[in-house]
């Protein structure tokens, strides 16, 4: 049976929709109201308040842990400096990807880690010869995600930190009337957003407060749904959708390394031994055998197939994750692998999807063949290869103070 | 000459009743013969106390195969496993581990122990589903004999030997670790805390003479990860109306493809004419003819009771002679008036819908296998503790419930003589009561009814030789092609004409059905009957 | 003297000084280093009172093999073998005592004074050593097939040794795959009736092992122990060691004592470079042999971050939790057992399978026997008139339920003496010396992991793959690093295997 986050109070009354989801074994609201656009709209068009409290999250102190954490990841945490945060992910020793998340560096000798999967058994399977304490907070620490375009006059409402000045992946400690807290410029809807940790103490009262002062600036809460839609926009990955956690796989085909999920920007190699280095060096030298890119799906072909059975073109409002075969774009129709998740963007009004194809039809612009059931039947309809990020607001990155100056 | 059976087959165990299925599905007039009134042999359901139908000997459901539910039909003849969803362990300390068919569930659980067990499970489940993989080979298929050179079998030493090579030296590497080592040993390799190891490393002694540090119990636990394969979820399960309830879903299934089923017709011994099997006679005198004879009895039993020593060659009595079948369990079955609550975790919930495991430390059950081992029953020993009632309620009237007791350890020569043990059953009795008064207060007020089946009952009441519930201890040297005893491994005997198919051949003991599916299948294949 | 070498060779036991001197005579520049001011490991001799020499901690060179004292010249250097197995007295209380020889008819009527029909079940129980014997030998005189990466070559040795156990005839064959599983109580109570002849005679089988008699595939473990003994090294322990570092010291090794290795330095692709000591001193190779546990190689040789998780986790559960401890008397006169007729420089108590199984059970709780298995040796390093008595002791903990107090040191002594005086009262009184080492010393003094006396069990899942697969053939996932201590293939004990097929192993690449 899942458990109630802190916000639970909160977020079941407004839920009118009853739908809910399991995450990582809490109740996580799917869409509070039917249907979930407005959330959507929430997202890009003001600001969505979304409980991520079911994310994993853990401690790390002590003179060792930028060492002991650049051992795990696989980005040079020693470089990271305080008060930023960087996304990356952390491998096995044959270079295949357990989970990824992001590291906050708080202090000197002060990190935050967040994951999709419970990683504190891995993590620790570390910790000899390291002078760090690794703690588990995830069931201490409460997170909200405050996203969209009106989010950061909210939150300058309510909390003492200067906003103007945090820059996209930046962190700081602050304060507001009755909480404390950390907040990090950062997201998973590709859009300007914070995601705020607060003890569980606090989470009602930071709760109230957001949608408190964000009554005049649109605030609503948001659920998956709205957010599914939104991440594929962004070309964000989710583990257990585009990728899976090597140490669940059953089979060595299901394992990806860094550079087949879009994530070898992520990887320092040349620097002290980490896990996967040397799997990932000859990686590196050898080449990969798969790549995540984005699709374009042809809208006129999706167009005309339904036109053929007198219908306009009927897709889902909601994002799938399915997984959906793809071809070479030739009379010889082969596979070259699979979408995993893809939604209709309503803002941008294309049919996106995040796919999985081997390495060498990695040619962006390319076109490829995409399956699609119309009627019972099957058809495919051309799709164009792209870089998997299709919305990308200047927003997201810029900060007041820097575009003043 | 009229009623001769092409095969007659002695105890009407759920091995027994199978190979008739099997042998009459494909159109062989076959004979099922039972000493006792009742059918199943150790999977059975007696009415022993006025409305309260106990699965007396073997309790739950994990292994049985299931591609003989399909070929059979089973759940037409009314087979039904309602699956268990939790393992309870109340500890002495007030508190308690409930492990979840809900992952999340169980991680949150575990956390209170151990955070790195909590998470390590994923990985050891997915280790262990390649393990199960290798074993489901080993234990659907007939046990390759290794020192013979006949092309058939060198092809299935080969096909057995291939699988093995994919599994890579890592894995193969942990299979050598799974049949060799000890069951907490073997858990050592991911879990750090007791909580978590000693009552999973008790599946690796159940039914064995045995402690979870002795080196072979490792193997069982593979047990438990067998049934994902088969595709179903969760392996563990009750038998709707008891156990007996797949024994007599076996035997209709039989007799609805023609087989003959007789009760209270106990076999005196199978005759034997010019070393061959001819048919058998009965405790009553008579004789009954057959082409072939199939004992589903344990082996010591078929071989030097139904048989005989003057018909066995040296080397041959010489190998039944030697193998073991040391009991050391025994049941204690009770009849409540109430649901019974355990004080660590109050309330009547799903936690007691699974199986309850008194199994604390390590060190509990290690002193428990100490005093076995010289010949006393554990004064607290481990328990494994089921209130069928609770998800059957079939089984018992309204607002009353049974709590069956698998206890173990209890030896068969208890203070060097088995005869001794109606001396001590009260005692051992009293000692199971003792223990899970512990945990549930007021447990003797509940007590309706109560049978005690010590291992020296297992043999008078079922004819397990020593009590024991396997037909034969599942250490390597009594597994695969020296079930029961080499170069008679394949359901054959050293008796032209009888045949074997019990819980003492290939694949071993618990309710699978293997036993009897495969003797049947050899048979037919080799036009034996 | 340069510091660079072909090959640096990490301590200087029997293993390390033979792989060294194997290597050396093959043309390397081999350094070897060795923490302790005496070379020999486990087999070297110590004064431990005036005049009263141990001969180490392992007393049986019974199983030193015969190509390595011929590829090494060994008798070049003075050693000498004996010929025949070292008798060894079976002690049971009420006075009695079997001595089992090398000559089988002697033993058989030795063990005929208490059973005739043991002594004829002695003669075929030694029928069926004689016959397995070729087949154990062969498998343990040559490196393990490659199970990793499985060449033609590795699939035909495998093969071959299939075969070879096929070839043993059927009869045979089915006997050996019957009882290698079993428990050496049931194996030995299938054959045997008397009860302290059986419970002597599986002493062996539980050597080194958290086992008792009745566990399972001990019966294995006794196999292999009288499949490899054979004739003894005159001198005992103290005499090969002598004899290899000789030999060592002929071939150009590099001696060094007094070293005690800090870390094996690796290059950035994780590759051996060399080694550095305690002191800062370095010295170069692309080669190092480490004969110590592979416990202290990985994680006291290397950083943490230059060994992989399954590395680190394969050697972590490398078992081997010390269950031995050894105790050194020093006795102002020759000691004979009760009813010891013949001469034996070894003898084992036990006495029944319930004796036994009672000293085993503490164990489990982290306690030490209070009537605990001896296995003596009587060392003959002692002042005219006096006795040297050195003993295995079955079973101590390392991890001693409150710690290895001097009070509990003291009552293990008392347990050990008391337990020898029921087979030699006057043992007590002629007591002038004592040295007790627990599992904790044994670890202090020889870097023995958790004092194992093997540096990891001989478990059927640690023999062959021994330490664990990605090492069972000497090198290991750190390039340039081999194993080639007691840790490795065929395992502990004074066979001077390890070193020998480890460097043979080097030389290959």
């Amino acid at each position: 049976m899942p458990i109630k986050t802190p916000f639970f109070s909160r977020t079941s009354a407004l839920c009118e929709s009853m739908q809910w989801k399991e995450w990582a074994g809490y109740y996580a609201a799917s869409t509070y109201g039917i249907p979930h656009d407005a959330e959507y709209f929430a997202f890009r068009n003001a600001a969505g308040l979304l409980d991520i409290t079911p994310l994993f999250k853990y401690q790390v102190t002590g003179p060792d842990a930028a060492k002991y954490l650049s051992r795990i990841m696989v980005r040079n945490i020693e470089k990271l400096k305080i008060g930023r945060v960087t996304y990356c992910c952390w491998c096995t020793e044959d270079g295949k990807v357990v989970d990824d998340g992001t590291v906050m560096r708080r202090d000197e000798n002060e990190f935050f880690v967040t994951s999709a999967d419970p990683c504190y058994s891995w993590f620790s399977r570390f910790l000899r010869g390291y002078d760090v304490e690794l703690e588990d907070v995830s069931e201490k620490i409460s997170g909200l995600a405050l996203q969209g375009p009106t989010s950061r006059d909210i939150l300058k409402r309510v909390c003492d930190a200067n906003l103007d000045e945090l820059s996209f992946f930046g962190t700081t400690k602050t304060k507001g009337d009755g909480f404390q807290m950390f907040v990090s410029r950062t997201g998973y809807t590709g859009d300007l957003g914070y995601e705020l940790w607060v003890e569980n103490d606090h989470a009602i009262t930071l709760w109230d407060a957001l949608i408190d002062a964000g009554r005049d600036y649109d605030i609503r809460p948001a659920g998956l749904t709205a957010l599914d839609v939104t991440r594929v926009e962004a070309g964000l990955i989710l583990k257990d959708v585009d990728y899976y956690n090597a140490l669940h796989c059953l089979i060595d085909d299901r394992m990806s390394s860094p550079f087949e999920i879009s994530l070898g920007w992520t990887v320092n190699l040349d620097r002290d031994p980490f896990n996967g280095q040397m799997a990932l060096r000859k990686e590196k030298e050898n080449g990969s055998n798969w790549a995540i890119v984005g699709l374009d799906i042809s809208w006129p072909e999706i167009e005309m197939l339904y036109n053929r059975h007198g219908l306009p073109p009927e897709v889902g409002s909601t994002a799938w994750r399915d997984s959906i075969p793809l071809y070479t774009d030739t009379s010889k129709k082969v596979q070259i692998g699979y979408a995993t998740s893809g939604t209709w963007s309503p803002i941008l009004k294309k049919n996106i999807a995040l796919a999985t194809i081997e390495k060498k039809y990695e040619r962006f612009g390319s076109k490829i063949q995409i399956e699609m059931t119309v009627e019972h039947k099957r058809h495919t309809v051309s799709a164009e290869i792209c870089k998997p990020q299709f919305f990308n607001p200047e927003r997201k990155t810029c900060t007041p103070k820097n575009s003043q100056s | 000459m009229s009623q001769k059976y092409d095969a007659i087959i002695i105890g009407g165990g759920h091995n027994g009743l199978i190979c008739a299925a099997y042998l009459a599905k494909a159109g062989r007039k076959v004979l099922v013969l039972e000493k006792r009134h009742v059918l199943g042999g150790a999977a059975v359901s007696e009415e022993l106390h006025p409305g309260f139908t106990f699965s007396v000997a073997s309790y739950v459901v994990s292994l049985f195969r299931p591609h003989i539910i399909r070929e059979l039909n089973l759940a037409k003849h009314g087979y039904e496993v309602i699956p268990m969803d939790c393992s309870f362990l109340p500890l002495p300390n007030g508190d308690s581990l409930a492990r979840w068919a809900d992952p999340n569930r169980s991680r949150r659980e575990i956390a209170r122990f151990s955070k790195k067990d909590s998470e390590v499970y994923p990985e050891f489940s997915r280790v262990m589903t390649h393990m199960g993989k290798l074993a489901k080979t080993v234990i659907d298929h007939p046990a390759p004999d290794i020192t013979s050179l006949n092309p058939k079998e060198l092809k299935a030493l080969f096909r057995l030997g291939k699988t093995f090579k994919d599994l890579g030296p890592e894995l193969l590497h942990l299979n050598t670790k799974l049949i060799t080592m000890s069951a907490l040993d073997f858990l050592d390799l991911w879990f750090e805390s007791e909580v978590l190891k000693a009552p999973m490393s008790v599946s690796g002694i159940i039914g064995t003479f045995q402690g979870v540090r002795s080196p072979g119990t490792a193997y069982v636990l593979l047990h438990h990860y067998m049934g994902q394969l088969d595709g179903a979820f969760r392996s563990w399960g009750f038998s709707k109306g008891g156990t007996g309830g797949i024994s007599i879903a076996c035997a209709n299934a039989a007799r609805s493809f023609g087989a003959e089923i007789r009760t209270e017709s106990g076999v005196q011994q199978v005759s034997i004419k010019n070393g061959k099997a001819q048919g058998v006679v009965l405790e009553n005198g008579d004789e009954i003819l057959a082409k072939s004879v199939i004992s589903n009895l344990d082996p010591n039993r078929t071989y030097l009771k139904m048989v005989g020593e003057e018909h066995l060659e040296e080397d041959v009595l010489k190998e039944v002679n030697r193998y073991k079948l040391r009991g050391s369990s025994g049941k204690v079955n009770l009849a409540l008036d109430r649901v019974p609550e355990f004080s660590c975790r109050p309330g009547v919930g799903e936690h007691l819908k699974g199986d309850i495991a008194i199994a604390p430390s390590i060190d509990y059950l290690e002193k428990a296998f100490d005093q076995a081992k010289y010949g006393e029953f554990s004064t607290r020993p481990y328990i494994n503790a089921v209130i069928p009632s609770l998800t059957d309620p079939s089984v018992a009237p309204p607002g009353k419930h049974i709590l069956s007791c698998f206890v173990q350890y209890a030896p068969y020569h208890i203070k060097e003589r088995a005869e001794n043990w109606p001396d001590h059953r009260e005692a051992f009795g009293e000692t199971v009561i003792d223990t899970m008064a512990e945990y549930i207060p007021g447990l003797r007020d509940m007590i309706l009814y109560k049978q005690v089946l010590t291992p020296w009952d297992l043999e008078q009441k079922m004819g397990l030789t020593e009590g024991n519930i396997f037909q034969g201890e599942l250490t390597l040297e009594q597994l695969l092609f020296q079930r029961p005893v080499s170069g008679y491994a394949k359901y054959k005997t050293s008796i032209d004409k009888l045949w074997m198919c019990g819980s003492g051949t290939h694949p071993g003991g618990g309710i699978m059905g293997a036993g009897g599916e495969l003797c049947a299948k050899t048979m037919l294949q080799s036009r034996a009957v | 003297m340069s510091n660079k070498y072909d090959t640096i060779v990490v301590g200087g036991g029997h293993n390390g000084l033979t792989a060294a001197t194997i290597l050396a005579n093959h043309g390397q520049k081999v350094l070897l280093v060795e923490k302790r001011s005496i070379f020999g490991g486990v087999a070297a001799g110590e004064e431990f009172h005036p005049g009263h020499w141990s001969t180490g901690l392992l007393q049986d060179t019974g199983s030193v093999r015969r190509n390595v004292i011929t590829d090494l010249s060994l008798e070049k250097f003075g050693l000498e073998t004996n010929g025949k197995r070292a008798s060894t007295a079976i002690l049971g209380k009420q006075g009695k005592c079997i001595t089992i020889s090398d000559d089988e008819t002697q033993t058989a009527q030795s063990i005929n004074r208490y059973s005739e029909k043991d002594s004829e079940a002695y003669l075929t129980y030694k029928n069926f050593i004689t016959k397995i014997t070729p087949f154990i030998r062969d498998i343990m005189d040559q490196a393990p097939p490659d199970l990793v990466s499985m060449g033609t070559g590795d699939l035909w040795q495998l093969a071959k040794n299939g075969l070879k156990l096929k070839r043993l005839g059927k009869a045979t064959m089915m006997e050996f795959l019957k009882v290698a599983p079993m428990s050496v109580q049931d194996f030995l109570d299938e054959r045997f009736e008397t009860d302290f002849l059986k419970a002597g005679m599986s002493v062996p089988a539980v050597q080194g092992s958290f086992t008792s008699p009745r566990s399972a595939y001990t019966t294995l473990n006794l196999l292999l122990w009288e499949c490899l003994s054979s004739d003894e090294v005159v001198g005992g322990p103290q005499a090969l060691t002598s004899a290899l570092v000789k030999a060592a010291q002929k071939s150009g090794v590099d001696l060094k004592s007094d070293s005690d290795v800090r870390q094996v330095v690796l290059d950035e692709q994780r590759k051996v470079k060399g080694i550095r000591l305690d002191n800062g001193e370095e010295f170069f190779a692309n080669k190092v042999a480490a004969t110590c546990a592979p416990q202290e190689a990985f994680f006291q040789l290397l950083e943490p971050n230059q060994i992989e998780y399954s590395l680190e986790h394969g050697i972590e559960h490398f078992r081997s939790r010390g269950t031995t401890a050894k105790l050194n008397l020093a006795l102002s006169k020759p000691l004979r057992f009760n009813g010891q007729e013949d001469d034996a420089m070894f003898a084992r108590t036990g006495n029944s399978w319930l004796e036994m199984e009672k000293a085993f059970d503490p164990i489990k709780y982290r306690n030490f026997s209070s009537e605990p298995i001896l296995e003596t040796h009587n060392t003959g390093k002692a002042p005219e008139g006096c006795a040297t008595f050195s003993i295995l002791v079955h079973y101590a903990p390392f991890e001693l339920e409150g710690g290895w107090t001097d009070t509990a040191r003291n009552e293990l002594t008392e347990n050990i003496i008391d337990t020898l005086s029921q087979y030699s009262p006057e043992v007590r009184d002629s007591i002038v010396g004592s040295e007790l080492l627990t599992p904790i010393d044994l670890k202090e003094r020889y870097g023995l992991p958790n004092g194992h006396i093997f540096h990891g069990e001989h478990a059927v899942d640690q023999l062959l793959t021994r330490p664990i697969p990605s090492c069972m053939q000497y090198n290991t996932p750190i390039n340039g690093l081999y194993l080639c201590g007691s840790g490795s293939h065929p395992g502990g004990g004074i066979t001077c295997l390890p070193g020998y097929l480890g460097a043979k192993r080097i030389l290959k690449t």
